[in-house]
Parts: C-alpha cells; sequence; structure tokens
C-alpha cells in the first residue's frame, strides 16, 4: 500500500517468502498441533484401555517428536504469519486486526491451555505413567490439550474464511463508504465458508496427523534397540490406519461441501490457481493431481491397515507425501482464489480499496507515497526521471506479486513487448485473460511511467 | 518537525466502549509477564551452561545437576515467553497499527531472525536438554550445543529492541533506513544493557525461589547451590543496573525527554533504580544464609516484580507522550484523506449510474468491454497481433473463433492468447468483425 515504507524482496519476491513462512506453518499446526493433539491422546487412551504399556511407552516417543516440532517451528511460524503479512499487506493486517481483535485474543487465550495444557502432558507423562491412575490422569490432560488445540483452529479459520467470503451483499460487515468503517463483528465472523472449511480442515487435519503418526511409529519401533517397540509398532499402525479409515472419507466429504459454497468468481480460478497461466484450461491436470493423492492416500491406508507389520517405509512416508502435496495445493489455491482481492471486496491484493480508487485516478497513487522521495514520485520537466517514477509504482501495486526479474518477473512475462504493448495491457486489468489481477490505479502520466519502468527491463543497457 | 506517517486504518478501533486506561493496563499487565519470562528465559538458559561447564571442570556432581534442573525452566519460559510475547504485541497493533507496522517494515528483513532464528535457538535448546544424559560422556560437544543456542538466544533481543525503539520515537521514520541506523544507537545500547542486567538479576531471585523448592523436595545440595549462587547473579548484576536507570533522559529524543520532564512517569525509573537498591541491600545482609523463609522469599519477589513493573510502566509512559503528537497528526491527515477519497468515490458511483447503456451489441464496445483491447490494437502489434494482420491471415470467422473460445498458442509466437469469457455467440460476433479490418 502507498502509504507505508516498502520493503521489496529480491528474486523470490514477496508472496514466495510468506508462502514459505505459511507452508511451514500449515504442515506443523494441521499435522502436528490441531491433528497431532487429537492423534495422540487417541492413540493413549487408546493403549491405556487395552492395557497396552508398550505401546503406551511408545506413544510418548512419538510425542516427543510432534512436541518438539509443534512447539517450535509451528509455533514461531504462527507468529511468523503476523510478521510476514505484516511486511507484505500493512493495511490488509492491521485492517483484519481491527475487525478480529477480541477473537484474536480469545484465540490467544486458547493459545495459552494449549501451551499449558501439552507442557504439562509432556513433562509429567514420565512420572504419571508409572500407575493406572497416573496415565488415566495424563489422558485426561491429552484430552483437553486436544480440545483447546482445535479451538484454537476453529477461530484462525474464522478470519480466512472472512478473506476469501466476507458477508458483503445485503447487510454488509462494513460500509465502505462511511469513515470511519463502523463494522459489524458477529456478520463478519459468522461468513459462509466458515462452518465448512473448519469442518474439512478438522477431519484432514487429523489424517494428516495420523499418517505422520504412522511414518514416525514406523521410525521410532524399527529402530529401537526395545524389543518391546517393535513388537508395539504393528498394533500401533493398525490403530492408526483406523483413524485414517474414519476421518479420510469425513475429510472428503466436507471438503465437497467447502468446494460447494465457494463463490463461483473465485471457483474459476482454480485451476490457475493450481498451476501456472499456461495450466487454466487444462482441468485434466488439477484432476490427475487430486486422483493421484487420493490413490496413495487409499492404498497406503489399506497397507497400513490390513499388513502394518510388514509395511515398508515407501508406504509410510509416501502417506505422508500425499498429505504435504495436498496441503501445499489446498494452501495455495485457498489463497490464489480470492485475487485480485485480499479481503473479498473490499481491498485488492495490492492493499489499496477500491473506494480509494476513483480518488487516487485523479490525483495519482505516488501522491500519497509518504515514504517515497519527491524526486522518484514527481516526473520532471525532460522526464529523465520517468523510469525510476515508475519504479516507485511498480513498488506499490505489483510488487506483491511479481518481481522484477526472479519468479513472476515481469522482465520474462513482458519480453518482446512495445512499450504501447504495455501501456495497452495496464489500461485493461483486469482483463481477458487475467482476472485474477487488480486494476492499474493511478493517472495517465503514472501509467506510462510504469509502461516505460517495465519496458526498460528488457531494453540492454548502452555503453557511454 | 518533519514527520513521515502512514494512515490510520480506516475502520473504528474496537474498544467496545470500554476506556482506553483498561488497554493501557491490559498493555503493562501481558508485558510484564512475557519479560519475566524472557528475563528467565535468558537467566537460565545462561546458567545451565554456565553450571554444566563448571561441573565438567571440577568434577562436582552437584553443578551438573543444577545445571540440568536449570533446562525445565528454560523449556517452560521459552514456550510462555514467546507465548505471552503475542499479547502486547496485539495490544499495541490495535491501538498503534501505523508505528508498529511502519517499524516492523523498516527492520526488514532482519525482523524475521525473531521467527527464524528463534526456531534455530529452540531446536537447539531442545537439543541440549534431550541429550543430557546421551552426551554425559561427551561433555565438550553437549556443553557447545548449549552455548550456541544461549548465544542465538541473545542476538534475538537486539533484533527485537530495535524494532520497539523505532516505534517508540516515531520521529525516526523520515530518516532510519536500515535495522543498523536504529540500533547502533545510545538508546538501543542504553535498554540492552538495562535488559541483560535486569534479567540476570530477576533470574537470580527466580533461581533463590526454585532453591527453595528443590530443598522442600528434598534435594538440598542442589536447592542450596541455587539459592547461593541466585544470590550473587543478583548482586553482581544490580549495582551497575541502579546506577544507569535514571540515564534514560539523556536516550530518548529531545522531544520526548521533554515530554517525560513534563509528565508524572520521569519518577518511575528513579522508583525502579532505588526499589532495586533497597532488594541490593536486603540479598547483601543475607550474603551467608542459604535458606530463605517463606517471608523473606515473597519480600525478595515482591521487589523484584515492584522494580519490572515500574520500568514498564515508564515504557508505558514513554509511549504516552511520544505519540500524543503524531497519533494527532495521523489521524488529521487520514480525516482528510478519507474525506477526498470517498466524495471522489461517490461522484464516480453518480457518473456510472447516469451513464447511458453500453449497447453490447456493437462489436466495437463487445471487444472493449471483454478486454481485448488489453492486447490488441486495430493497426498496430501490440502483445497480440493486430485486427488487421488477423483478417488478413484468415477468411473466415470458423477459421479462428475457437481460438477465442479455448485459446491458442503458437500461432503467431510466443505469447498464447489465453481463454477468454465469450458466449459462441459473442465470439462468432467479435471474429466477424475482426475480419472486417481486412486490409490490402
Amino acid at each position: 500500500m502507498f502509504d507505508y515504507p516498502i520493503f521489496e524482496m529480491p528474486v523470490i519476491g514477496q508472496r514466495m517468502l510468506m508462502a514459505i513462512n505459511a507452508i511451514i506453518h500449515v504442515y506443523v499446526s494441521h499435522g502436528g498441533a490441531v491433528g497431532g493433539s487429537v492423534v495422540l491422546a487417541l492413540l493413549a487412551i487408546w493403549a491405556h484401555k487395552r492395557g497396552d504399556l508398550a505401546a503406551y511407552k511408545m506413544t510418548f516417543k512419538v510425542l516427543m517428536v510432534f512436541f518438539i516440532i509443534s512447539t517450535s517451528v509451528g509455533a514461531l511460524t504462527g507468529i511468523g504469519m503476523w510478521i510476514h503479512a505484516n511486511i507484505l499487506s500493512p493495511n490488509a493486517i492491521g485492517g483484519l486486526i481491527r475487525v478480529f481483535f477480541w477473537k484474536w485474543f480469545i484465540e490467544w487465550i486458547v493459545f495459552n491451555f494449549e501451551v499449558v495444557l501439552l507442557l504439562l502432558w509432556f513433562m509429567t507423562w514420565k512420572k504419571n505413567e508409572l500407575t493406572p491412575e497416573g496415565r488415566a490422569k495424563s489422558n485426561r490432560l491429552g484430552i483437553y490439550y486436544a480440545i483447546a488445540s482445535w479451538l484454537t483452529m476453529v477461530i484462525i479459520t474464522a478470519i480466512l474464511a472472512f478473506m476469501l467470503t466476507p458477508n458483503f451483499e445485503g447487510q454488509p460487515w462494513v460500509d465502505p463508504e462511511v469513515f470511519p468503517g463502523n463494522v459489524d463483528y458477529n456478520n463478519a465472523l459468522f461468513n459462509p465458508t466458515w462452518g465448512p472449511s473448519l469442518a474439512f480442515r478438522t477431519f484432514s487435519s487429523i489424517a494428516f496427523a495420523a499418517s505422520l503418526a504412522i511414518m514416525w511409529t514406523w521410525i521410532i519401533g524399527t529402530f529401537s534397540t526395545n524389543p518391546e517397540d517393535k513388537d508395539a509398532k504393528p498394533r500401533m499402525i493398525k490403530f492408526l490406519a483406523t483413524i485414517m479409515v474414519v476421518t479420510v472419507p469425513l475429510g472428503v466429504v466436507f471438503g465437497y461441501w467447502y468446494l460447494s459454497v465457494i463463490p463461483d468468481s473465485a471457483l474459476s480460478m482454480i485451476p490457475t490457481a493450481m498451476m501456472t497461466r499456461e495450466f487454466e484450461d487444462k482441468f485434466d491436470l488439477m484432476y490427475t493431481i487430486v486422483i493421484g493423492v487420493g490413490i496413495v492416500v487409499l492404498l497406503t491406508t489399506i497397507i497400513a491397515y490390513f499388513s502394518p507389520k510388514r509395511m515398508p517405509y515407501v508406504a509410510a512416508s509416501a502417506m505422508v507425501i500425499a498429505f504435504l502435496v495436498f496441503w501445499g495445493y489446498e494452501e495455495r489455491v485457498r489463497e490464489f482464489i480470492r485475487k485480485p482481492y485480499i479481503i473479498y471486496n473490499y481491498m485488492y491484493s495490492n492493499g489499496i480499496r477500491p473506494t480509494d480508487v476513483p480518488y487516487l485516478n485523479k490525483v495519482g497513487v505516488l501522491k500519497h507515497a509518504t515514504f517515497i522521495e519527491d524526486e522518484k514520485k514527481i516526473i520532471n520537466e525532460e522526464q529523465s526521471n520517468i523510469v525510476e517514477v515508475g519504479h516507485s509504482i511498480y513498488l506499490i501495486e505489483c510488487r506483491i506479486c511479481h518481481t522484477d526479474n526472479g519468479i513472476n518477473g515481469l522482465k520474462s512475462l513482458t519480453k518482446g513487448w512495445s512499450k504501447e504493448a504495455i501501456a495497452a495491457r495496464l489500461n485493461n486489468l483486469p482483463g481477458g485473460g487475467t482476472p485474477y489481477m487488480p486494476p492499474f490505479v493511478g493517472t495517465q502520466e503514472e501509467k506510462q511511467a510504469l509502461a516505460a519502468y517495465i519496458h526498460s527491463l528488457n531494453v540492454q543497457g548502452e555503453l557511454k | 518537525m518533519n514527520w513521515k506517517l502512514p494512515f490510520d486504518i480506516p475502520l473504528v478501533t474496537p474498544t467496545m466502549g470500554i476506556p482506553i486506561e483498561f488497554y493501557d493496563a491490559l498493555g503493562i499487565i501481558v508485558f510484564v509477564v512475557h519479560i519475566s519470562f524472557i528475563y528467565v528465559l535468558i537467566g537460565a538458559s545462561t546458567a545451565s551452561v554456565i553450571y554444566n561447564i563448571f561441573g565438567a571442570v571440577t568434577g562436582n556432581k552437584t553443578y551438573d545437576k543444577l545445571a540440568y534442573k536449570m533446562t525445565n525452566p528454560t523449556t517452560i519460559s521459552e514456550n510462555m515467553g514467546a507465548l505471552w510475547g503475542v499479547a502486547p504485541l496485539l495490544v499495541i497493533s490495535v491501538l498503534y497499527t501505523g508505528f508498529f507496522y511502519t517499524a516492523i517494515i523498516k527492520v526488514s528483513p532482519h525482523i524475521l531472525h525473531i521467527v527464524y532464528g528463534n526456531i534455530f535457538a529452540f531446536l537447539l535448546s531442545y537439543a541440549y536438554k534431550f541429550s543430557w544424559h546421551k552426551l554425559q560422556d561427551s561433555k565438550g560437544f553437549h556443553i557447545a550445543i548449549g552455548v550456541v543456542a544461549v548465544l542465538t538466544f541473545y542476538t534475538l533481543p537486539p533484533v527485537f529492541m530495535s524494532m520497539t525503539n523505532l516505534y517508540l520515537q516515531p520521529e525516526t521514520f523520515a530518516y532510519v533506513q536500515t535495522i543498523w541506523d536504529i540500533m547502533l544507537t545510545p538508546l538501543t545500547g542504553f535498554r540492552l544493557l538495562n535488559f541483560f542486567l535486569t534479567a540476570f538479576a530477576f533470574s537470580g531471585v527466580f533461581m533463590i525461589w526454585y532453591g527453595m523448592r528443590l530443598q522442600k523436595e528434598g534435594e538440598k545440595d542442589v536447592g542450596e547451590l541455587a539459592v547461593n549462587q541466585g544470590k550473587k547473579w543478583f548482586l553482581f548484576a544490580t549495582p551497575v543496573n541502579v546506577a544507569i536507570l535514571p540515564l534514560i533522559l539523556f536516550v530518548f529524543s529531545p522531544r520526548i525527554a521533554e515530554g517525560l520532564m513534563g509528565s508524572i512517569f520521569i519518577v518511575l525509573p528513579f522508583l525502579a533504580s532505588l526499589v532495586l537498591f533497597a532488594l541490593y541491600l536486603y540479598l547483601l545482609k543475607r550474603w551467608n544464609q542459604n535458606c530463605f523463609s517463606s517471608k523473606e522469599l515473597l519480600s525478595a519477589i515482591t521487589l523484584m516484580l515492584v522494580a519490572v513493573i515500574l520500568m514498564a510502566t515508564t515504557r508505558h509512559g514513554i509511549r504516552v507522550v511520544s505519540f500524543e503528537e503524531p497519533l494527532a497528526l495521523q489521524a488529521k491527515a487520514t480525516e482528510s484523506f478519507m474525506q477526498a477519497s470517498l466524495a471522489e468515490y461517490k461522484k464516480y458511483k453518480e457518473n456510472l449510474k447516469n451513464a447511458p447503456q453500453k449497447d453490447l451489441s456493437d462489436p466495437a464496445v463487445l471487444a472493449d468491454e471483454k478486454g481485448c483491447m488489453g492486447c490488441h490494437a486495430v493497426d498496430m502489434l501490440l502483445v497480440g497481433p493486430s485486427f488487421q494482420d488477423v483478417a488478413n491471415k484468415y477468411k473466415k470467422p470458423e477459421e479462428f473463433v475457437r481460438s477465442l473460445l479455448e485459446g491458442s498458442e503458437g500461432k503467431w509466437g510466443e505469447i498464447p492468447m489465453p481463454v477468454q469469457a465469450l458466449s459462441e455467440e459473442e465470439a462468432h460476433k467479435l471474429a466477424t468483425w475482426v475480419l472486417s479490418h481486412k486490409k490490402d
């Protein structure tokens, strides 16, 4: 957005910088914390109920892996989401916090329960393990931890769902023509995709966590020097596979429900979201990926269920890899189909609100760019700084998704285009081929400057 | 003064009608809890490594035991410290959105060290704790893991404090370009010194409490050692801290120093200094005492917490005097921007309503509406070929109407024609129109 200072991430771009953090966070929070808490609590209860002490003891070893990864990588990439969002789009995250402050505060209180219960469960396990009463007590901690963990997902899912489907029709969550905007907080919270996306996330997280637990049980059981661990391994894998047999179909059903409530304009972006522009008409490839992931999960679950003892490591890891592919794509698609908005109908992906567009088209997007020096925002009479001014506009309007010559680089995207061609393209955004791009915002002079800058990326320098 | 500030977020601040003092108090309380955990994290992780080295060098098993004991508060305080760090930032970011977010961007990408450096330190501290018994015979390696973990923890406060020092002084936005411009200032140096000294002193008091708990649980040797060492941590760290606290007036910008002088908050750092000095005398008197009664323990902990609360409230006082002017400036600028912007938007909507209906049966209007002119022109090559060139290549619309509906590639060079959202009928109309531009 124009009124904040600008940090430009070279080569990989802003989106990729955030995506790295986001994907790691989704893997660990869904597989490790939310799904993991449920799966490990179930595993401990199951082992305790059967009087299977060997499996109970080994559950702790699996828990230790989950504990280490969730509390370090999971928790800190969660805070990282906020910092990355801040760097990427301060206006969007600033707006979201104005709307969801109290929900986020409640989320933080729930986090306290989650972390304290996990610390208690993990750090008192060894002491509690010795007696049946102790184990029962420990298992209760596990259940409470799982509940707290799931509640953290409930709230954050509401915010993600809001960004895609804020209630804008009929009774809007805010009237964007009023200043300061009076937010209808409940309307923002109870948005159409919250329920379906929460149900979908819950069950597919548990399935994902079960697959991770199978892989770690396999590794720990195989390499353990304790024969009891080796013995407990197939029993545990079979139980974990049972969890998958139940949760995978539920995840599919609720995933379909989720898909059915997403608005058509967003749905139409899915093929592009899955791949790149070149694949936007190739629905087949998307189905190939979905079906491929499905088959891998199905086959490996069958192997784990019917032949837990002889399950090869390839199957255990293929199962996890299928889920990694699935969640990675799910997140990319969810982020992509919101385009050209970051908060649907309220703010474009570059942080500019549609309501500001007519004014900025009149006075120029650089007029209020506080942190850009004058010589980089006002074109001088000789037009000698036109490329610098264009670069300033690029930083404000394009940098969020594009780099100059790295990932999604403007240089390769506009190779061979004349300056007029670039200007004509800017004139017609979102345009016929690129519905996911926000419109150009600014005066005609600024448009020419941006075209000059983009054109300059492919112009060879000269020796003077 | 030349201010550079972003606009405020044009949505109401969700205070729910509760007076702002509530949020101030909330901010101070959650910050005190956060910083207490961080103090213990810094102190306990350092202590664990130091006593591990002592134990290895002297062969004294009690040191080794104490070192291992200290990994428990490290684990708890790193998790709780990170968690409670979120709450103060949440309060700040909703009340002072523009300042906080500007500061974060200004210290990017270095601020990401708070995420990735922290993960690295967490994982090393877990490795240090959970490999304790396995690496009993390779102490050198084990200690090395601990040292790297602690040193990594030490790199976090300079980064984070640079950000807070920036946002506390919004006048710096106009000239600070990178993190080093703010990190290498007397202010950051002063606050880091104060932070580490307080961390060691606080951890000293914590160790006295922890030692008494261990003694009660029957671990007399380790407990007494913890109490004995805890006192020393406090007594060594505190004199310099007592001396430097009143210097706070000289490290902030003149505008803030002036504001502080005129406010009640100026007494707080002096009070904090006095309280620390009182605790110093209290513990010095008990130099030879390795067992504290609950009453003595309570007094020591209370004095320490009061000192921390006074320092945290000083920090809040700086916010109050520093933000008054920029907040007012920001509110005014935001108001005039939003009024101008919304007036223009209403005009735009009015024009849209009064604009004549577009005649989409006219193919030229349809072409414009569908975005064709973004890539094509009648008589010149843009992103795609001119309509004249297309008209010269094809004789009948049927020959290229599929290219509009399904996209095409390779017919006119590298750039593909994307799929267009058109009906069959629209596509035919456009194709026929394009052919009408034939040129001899």
